[in-house]
């Protein structure tokens, strides 16, 4: 072990993110959350190459880089399937455990369907620590890699490891995907009209194409309200605030932490690895759930076995 | 899990934004209440963001409303004066190339430039909360003559540094940006710096006094 062991951006991808599980807990400095899109995703992903789950890995969204393994190395993918390649030849396979030879290139591709997937790899990332993660924060430009996606030519550290690495394969939890996105009723739901909420929770809305990390714009009936300017108040990913333009907003996990717009629903946090996958064009719809729903589905796996 | 623990609290004050925020409606009481559940050190809290009048709380997953966090919602607050906040001194160029909006805010208020900085440069400001973007602080404490509404378009980009008038608020731009704010100044005081410990030059709750240079 040199202790110094990279991974080198042949070519990069449309934005690729170093993440990590995020820096919750300075939201009232003005810093969202951040971090993985699907933090459950990633977690697994490093578990399956042996690393602690909070280690910094690579958040691909849509087309993802090929990436050059001078020393070899382990890696492991979750989250959406891209038309990935080994220059080996072997398959790439998502969940698993993959062994790279020294000088291998993984092309990762494009997505075939859904738009996130997440790549660990042994060691974990070595870029700066700021506010306790090593999440790459765009709006601000800080974390990750100089704060910014990366680049053609650019060359990452590796940390070091000990222990062996045994080859295992993960299996999501069932229900992950679909266009249902599950709601909790928000603070100013009351401030709609019925044909408002009617509307909001019967019709489909398409994601816009001015969405990224920060938020996702959605385009459908628009939701008219009472009342005027409201008070500031804190918000937090999945929360879907509605603009005088009455055109829903999710917000993300580079969001801001308050916002002045009414709430009228929240996503709940069970489905944030579908709000991970989604992309310009995909409709989704909401429906109700419980608060004690939303807790049981919050409380699904992934299941972590050894490779067949 | 303990269902009984899961309800809310029989108090109109409560919502949930999601199934992990607890948004707690704390009328002008908000900064005297965050202070007090800060001090608590709920672990099943993972944030506590302050706002206009009232207070998220961001719970860890899979945890709900504990014994600890309810009394700590409920109990009584202590308002009489505390131990002085922290108190900040800002050097403002306030007008000019760095302050575009003072002369039109001024004439709004119907006072000379003059008068409109020394009644801002004489009031001391409370730091609200932080939002919008990493450090930019939420005066309160803004004379009632100097409140203005925000632009009616929008700027494409203001310059880091800048201060502002937003409503009821004054503020300062950390980072360059787009912005509605009104402008009237500037500063060079680095308000957000992510590589130190604490990052934030303002926390919520701290004082701020504004001097002319």
């Amino acid at each position: 072990m040199t202790g110094l062991a990279v991974v080198e951006i042949v070519c990069a991808g449309l934005c690729d993110l170093v993440v990590d599980q995020g820096r919750p807990g300075y939201e009232h400095l003005g810093v969202p959350h951040g971090g993985a899109a699907d933090p459950a995703a990633l977690a697994v992903a490093n578990t399956l190459v042996g690393n602690d789950a909070t280690a910094a890995g690579l958040e691909l969204a849509y087309s993802g880089p090929a990436l050059r393994f001078p020393q070899g190395g382990t890696v492991a993918i979750s989250g959406a399937c891209f038309c990935a390649t080994r220059s080996s030849g072997t398959g790439v396979k998502w969940n698993e455990t993959l062994m790279l030879e020294p000088g291998e290139i993984l092309d990762l591709g494009a997505a075939r369907e859904g738009c996130r997937c997440w790549l660990a790899i042994r060691g974990g990332l070595e870029v700066p620590v700021m506010m306790d993660s090593r999440s790459t924060f765009l709006p601000a430009g800080f974390g990750g890699l100089e704060g910014r996606a990366l680049r053609h030519g650019d060359v990452l550290r590796l940390g070091e490891v000990a222990a062996a690495q045994p080859l295992l394969r993960a299996v999501p939890p069932a229900d992950q995907n679909g266009s249902c996105l599950r709601v909790v009723a928000g603070p100013q739901a009351g401030l709609f009209d019925d044909a408002g909420l009617a509307a909001f929770f019967s019709e489909t809305y398409r994601v816009a194409s001015a969405s990224d990390r920060r938020g996702l714009r959605l385009n459908g009936t628009a939701l008219s309200r009472a009342g005027t300017e409201l008070p500031s108040q804190g918000v937090l990913p999945g929360a879907v605030q509605v603009p005088p333009n009455g055109q829903p907003i999710i917000l993300g996990w580079d969001g801001p932490v308050t916002g002045g717009y009414p709430v009228i629903a929240g996503v709940i946090w069970a489905d944030w690895p579908r709000l991970a996958q989604l992309r310009p064009g995909d409709g989704v719809r909401f429906v109700t759930v419980e608060l004690e729903a939303a807790r049981a589905l919050a409380e699904a796996e992934w299941e972590i076995g050894e490779q067949a | 899990m303990d269902l009984p623990q899961e309800r809310i609290p029989d108090c109109t004050g409560w919502r949930w934004v999601t199934d992990r925020g607890l948004r707690l409606q704390t009328g002008s009481h908000t900064l005297a209440r965050y202070k007090l559940l800060i001090s608590r050190n709920l672990p099943e809290v993972e944030s506590i963001i302050p706002a206009d009048d009232s207070i998220l709380l961001v719970l860890r997953s899979g945890v709900g409303i504990s014994a600890g966090l309810r009394a700590a919602v409920e109990m009584p607050l202590d308002l009489r004066p505390q131990a002085a906040s922290r108190l900040h001194r800002i050097v403002v160029s306030y007008g000019g190339k760095g302050g575009p909006d003072l002369a039109a805010l001024a004439e709004l208020a119907g006072l000379s430039q003059q008068d409109w900085i020394a009644q801002h440069a004489a009031a001391e400001y409370r730091v609200a909360f932080l939002g919008f973007q990493p450090g930019f602080p939420y005066l309160a404490g803004l004379p009632e003559k100097l409140r203005a509404p925000r632009r009616a378009e929008p700027r494409v980009r203001v310059p880091a540094g800048s201060l502002a008038i937003g409503g009821s608020y004054t503020g300062i731009y950390p980072e360059s940006g787009p912005g509605g704010w009104q402008i009237v100044g500037v500063t060079d005081v680095v308000l957000f710096d992510p590589r130190q410990s604490s990052p934030a030059l303002f926390v919520p709750g701290d004082r701020v006094r504004f001097e002319a240079r």
